[in-house]
């Protein structure tokens, strides 16, 4: 992970962190070949052309839930020309109802898999870093296998067996198959191992009891990977579609993905209504981003997670 | 290589430590099984996660492969009759069982090249900058965490046949739109793939901007010093060093394009007709539509073996790079 | 649980981090005001009914009939003690629309009453998902088979059951352009369409109105768009005598007629190429066409009456199709109110009930939305019969041709889909009739191969 601030790794890895002022770096040495200026200044018109490109999607997106709906049935050119925004998409969206509804379940959702990944990740990776007991080779194993398995492809299984007990359409549905991340014992682990066991060691002469030492000297040390997990399991269950869009087939209940993926309602063909519906649903999303901008994207790089 | 003294190597390469070097295994205080824990107390701590592993994670894989053997139905309870391999037979003959793979693969041949050529080019020209790195981390990897709903309304949105932003950017640079890219069959597929260009770019654009951070300013220097110019640099420095960061790309890239199943469901729905079905897809559309688990089980299994065989080929290439690099 | 005693320990503000708590937070602050006016979390959290008096109702009606439908919920509404007495949701119509009422029956929470097409009944019942509704539960909300369109609710009776309770008939038709129709002298003094039956007179019209209009002459959708293509394709061919069914054995067959199948898309691909039908548009491009007079003819079902009647200046008119060939034949289907498989109480089986009957005793306004009504007290209104265009085309529900009882078929299936998509295919001219019904056959073999999981 590079969020170790407590890594005792840190020091070892130079310009450790990307967002991490990182000097900039010119690679070209004095009076090398192309002059450096013309670098740069091709690199700014490059690099300013494609973020053009890629903030465009959002923002017309962004424009077109504040248009009237009339207006966003014209097509882009009319969106484009058309200046003054309305709010009217979002009256209509957050007047019906099922969005408040649908917030809930997201919310809810995301933060107890949240809470129990992180919690039982983190406790089986201390024992696995710091314990020795019988059959630990075994669960290992069964870990490297788990890494392997894609969850995704078991949604049928894991639908016949919600419904074998009863948990279809209700939150457990949700909650319970994201829990095992196997990734994130992986991620624990590895930084409890870098972990020095010196600071153990003073509360075990103290008379604490396991749970005692990883309560309170692993967990509090472990913070930036307690982020960095938090965050990144808090964005993957938000925007999970797969598992909520069968296991939660009561409009009451679906998170905001499946619900704007499924309930038509009150937008038919509403392009304005969709496409506010279609922010609605990232927002929370990116003000998650804009605070925490540093732990997603490090935790990005640290751990490879995705789909 | 579990063993207890031995630290995993995949474990370490699936944490991603892998793509900045080997500097890892120079700590020496790697924790290794004390010996004061006990059996109980350790397990107390495995249980949790124990649990819901058994129960989400390898039973549903077990069931899946006893149902495959079976005409289990949706609608019905219990596993059905036994089916001995005819779903697998089915599978194999069916024929959108391998356009969906094909699909797949056309889908990943579709978004590999610009996933890793534009996001290389994104990452070693923003770190060549003094300032407003942030705002290009922003704009090239805002999308990544945006939820697949949205992203697919935006581009559904931005497709519009005729009056989408889409159609009026072809007909600004003198394109005739056609009957819009996601409603003709030979086309869609690459909509889609735009979309999740677009999407998922900035995932690779932060890998390499690690790796590119972990690539020592000397070397550069050193090239620098014998006349190498900017160009010769990123080629014969850069490019080499971000090996393995690409190969952990392109793995990735293939184990998520077998994986797809939002953008297309939510874009397509697989149309039209199948042209964009995915193996996904298929999966769930037997299951749920069809109401055919016993038969969505047994495709299940044929995509899990092909994603673990993929995963166990990814651990493999990582494991004899990082033995290099520690050699190197 | 483990989780709940942790939550409540003071670490907990530390395990989360106080800006991840912030977040978390901000995420609920967002949610709050909804708890205080529906809860769903109890739902959510112990899988009860979120408000076991309120009548759940899933429907499928988007655009005009999306309005009309919520109209008379809000009648129902009124009568039952304002908006909380039935929630009414949406849901996106085809397959998914079918496979969410199978889950959520399945997951224990269907709806008290959904709509169903009558053509996707029969498999929701052979699997199980539907109750049956006795003689005796009709009779105690004052209904009996007597008050329905006779085709439509024999359409519906299975293993000798009634299992869905006809709502509408609705065919595919013909609108068309009264002022592009006017130029091309194709409509009477009175304004009534000319007899264009037959198929020379109908080819013959189609060019005058190509003259008209100097574009295209008839216009269906058949780019993202299946069903339209299937239901120009099953009305034309079941204008022939000697039509079979396209699936017969519960769809454990292929049985259409291939001779009367190359006819059919012969005949559409020269429609094509003499520019009288469009080679490739959607759904809404087809009725743009038409509305701005670059088509003068447009095929659909009935629904879209709403649509047209919401442009203003637009001088239309609808029709049933034109018998081209041995007789009268338009597909159809019905939409119809099921009963989801639950344990129901005599009250919650009366409520269920008594919404239906609240809902056909408002058919009149169901048919300003175009569908022809079942329900015979408003079929056979002197108010229906003044009703038009809407009357004009009543006829066709006599001629209604539904799709073959598969377990993959009906409106919006696989089936459909699979067929429509191969047909529209033929009719852009990027597939020929012949490899369209090989892949057709290819297809389907999956499921013509396969027993019924029903």
């Amino acid at each position: 992970m590079t969020t170790t601030s407590a890594s005792p790794r840190r020091s070892t890895r130079p310009g450790a962190g990307i967002s991490a002022a990182a000097p900039p770096r010119r690679p070209s040495g004095a009076g090398a070949g192309i002059s450096g200026r013309t670098f740069t200044v091709v690199t700014w018109v490059v690099l300013l052309a494609f973020a053009a490109i890629w903030l465009i999607p959002s923002l017309f997106a962004l424009k077109t839930s504040l248009s009237d709906n009339g207006v966003a049935s014209l097509g882009a050119s009319e969106i484009l020309s058309h200046w003054y925004p309305t709010l009217h998409s979002y009256s209509t969206l957050f007047g019906a109802g099922d969005i408040w509804n649908w917030y809930l379940a997201s919310a809810v959702t995301c933060i107890i898999t949240t809470v129990l990944t992180v919690l039982f990740s983190a406790m089986a990776a201390y024992a696995l870093s710091r314990l020795r007991f019988r059959g630990r080779t075994t669960v290992m194993l069964l870990i490297l296998l788990g890494i392997m398995i894609p969850s995704q492809v078991l949604i049928v299984p894991i639908f016949e067996m919600l419904g074998a007990v009863n948990l279809l359409n209700t939150y457990w549905a949700v909650i319970f198959p994201q829990v095992p991340a196997v990734i994130s014992v992986f991620i624990f682990k590895q930084f409890f191992d870098g972990i020095p066991r010196e600071l153990e060691e003073a509360a075990r002469i103290d008379g604490a009891g396991l749970w005692k030492i990883f309560w309170s000297v692993i967990l509090p040390l472990s913070r930036p990977v307690i982020a960095a997990v938090a965050i990144l399991t808090f964005v993957g269950v938000w925007n999970n579609l797969l598992l909520p869009l069968f296991v939660l087939t009561n409009p009451n209940l679906m998170t905001i993905p499946v619900g704007l993926a499924t309930v038509q309602g009150s937008f038919g063909q509403r392009y304005a209504d969709i496409q506010a519906g279609a922010v609605l649903a990232a927002l929370p999303l990116v003000m998650l981003y804009l605070v925490f901008q540093r732990q997603i994207v490090e935790g990005v790089a640290g751990t490879g997670l995705k789909g | 290589m579990t063993t207890a003294s031995t630290p995993s190597p995949s474990a370490g390469s699936l944490a991603g430590t892998s793509i900045r070097g080997g500097s890892r295994r120079r700590s020496d205080r790697r924790g290794r099984p004390s010996d004061r824990g006990t059996g109980p107390g350790a397990w107390l701590f495995i249980a949790p996660f124990g649990l819901f592993y058994l129960a989400f994670l390898l039973g549903p894989t077990v069931w899946m492969f006893v149902a495959s053997f079976f005409n289990t139905s949706l609608v019905h309870s219990g596993l059905g009759s036994f089916a001995g391999l005819d779903n697998y037979v089915e599978m194999f003959s069916r024929a959108d069982f391998w356009s969906a793979l094909w699909h797949t693969l056309q889908f990943t041949l579709y978004t590999v090249p610009p996933l890793v050529i534009l996001a290389f080019v994104f990452a070693v020209l923003t770190n060549r900058l003094r300032r407003g790195q942030w705002f290009f981390r922003l704009a090239f990897f805002l999308p990544f965490i945006l939820p697949s709903a949205t992203i697919s309304l935006i581009w559904v949105f931005i497709f519009t046949p005729a009056t989408g932003l889409w159609a009026s950017v072809q007909s600004l640079l003198g394109f005739t739109p056609g009957s819009g890219i996601l409603a003709d069959p030979k086309s869609a597929m690459v909509g889609i793939a735009i979309a999740t260009v677009w999407w998922t770019i900035g995932f690779n654009f932060i890998l390499y901007l690690a790796g590119l951070q972990d690539i020592p300013r000397e070397l550069y220097e050193a090239a620098a010093v014998d006349g190498a110019t900017t160009w010769q640099q990123i080629r014969h420095v850069t490019v080499p060093l971000l090996r393995r960061t690409t190969t952990l790309v392109i793995l990735l890239q293939i184990i998520a394009s077998l994986k797809i199943f939002d953008q297309v469901y939510l874009m397509t729905s697989g149309g039209p007709g199948v042209s964009t079905q995915v193996s996904l897809g298929l999966i769930t559309g037997t299951a749920f539509t069809d109401n055919r688990i016993g038969a969505a089980s047994a495709a299940s299994v044929l995509l899990f073996v092909i994603i673990v065989a993929i995963a166990v080929i990814r651990e493999i290439v990582e494991r004899v790079a990082a033995r290099r690099d520690q050699e190197a | 649980m483990r989780a709940r005693t942790t939550i409540g320990s003071p670490g907990r503000g530390r395990l989360i981090g106080r800006r991840a708590l912030l977040g978390g937070g901000a995420a609920l602050a967002l949610s709050a005001p909804l708890s205080a006016c529906s809860s769903p979390l109890g739902a959510g959290f112990v899988g009860a009914e979120v408000a076991p008096e309120t009548l759940v109702f899933w429907n499928l009606f988007g655009g005009g009939d999306g309005g009309r439908m919520q109209d008379m919920e809000k009648v129902y509404e009124k009568a039952h003690g304002g908006a909380s007495a039935l929630q009414a949701t949406t849901l996106t119509w085809g397959n998914p629309y079918y496979s969410k009422v199978t889950l959520a029956t399945e997951g224990n929470q269907p709806p008290d009453v959904a709509v169903a097409h009558l053509t996707r009944a029969k498999p929701l019942w052979d699997g199980g998902v539907l109750d049956p509704i006795s003689d005796q539960d009709l009779a105690s909300v004052g209904l009996s088979e007597k008050d329905f369109n006779a085709k439509a609710w024999k359409a519906q009776v299975t293993d000798g059951k009634t299992i869905a309770i006809p709502l509408d008939t609705h065919p595919f038709v013909m609108f068309y352009n009264t002022d592009v129709l006017t130029k091309a002298g194709l409509l009477e003094s009175d304004g009534t369409l000319t007899d264009l039956s037959g198929i020379d007179t109908f080819e013959a019209a189609l060019e005058e109105i190509k003259g008209v209009t100097g574009a295209g002459a008839l216009t269906s959708a058949n780019v993202s768009e299946t069903a339209t293509p299937w239901r120009l394709f099953w009305t034309l061919y079941n204008q022939h005598q000697d039509a079979t069914p396209f699936l017969a054995d519960d769809g454990a067959r292929i049985s259409v007629n291939e001779n009367l199948y190359r006819d059919i898309t012969d005949r559409l691909t020269r429609w094509v190429s003499k520019g009288w039908l469009n080679r490739g548009i959607d759904y809404a491009g087809s009725q743009t066409e038409m509305a701005t007079g670059k088509a003068g003819i447009y095929l659909q079902g009935e629904w879209e009456i709403s649509t047209f009647q919401a442009i203003e200046d637009l001088r239309f008119g609808m029709a049933p199709i034109p018998t081209l060939f041995d007789r009268p034949a338009a597909h159809a289907d019905s939409h119809t109110f099921v009963l989801p498989r639950k344990d129901r109480t005599p009250a919650q089986l009366e409520q269920a009930l008594g919404f239906i009957k609240t809902m056909l005793e408002q058919s009149m306004t169901w048919a300003q939305g175009g569908h022809v009504p079942a329900y015979l007290p408003t079929f056979d209104s002197a108010e229906y019969a003044e009703l038009t265009p809407q009357s004009d085309y009543a006829s066709a529900a006599e001629h209604a041709f539904y799709d073959d009882a598969a377990w993959y078929g009906g409106s919006g299936s696989t089936f459909e889909d699979t067929v429509g998509a191969q047909l529209a295919l033929v009719q852009q001219g990027a597939m020929s009739p012949k490899a369209a019904l090989a892949a057709i056959r290819e297809r389907l073999s999956t499921y013509v191969d396969t027993p019924s999981p029903l």
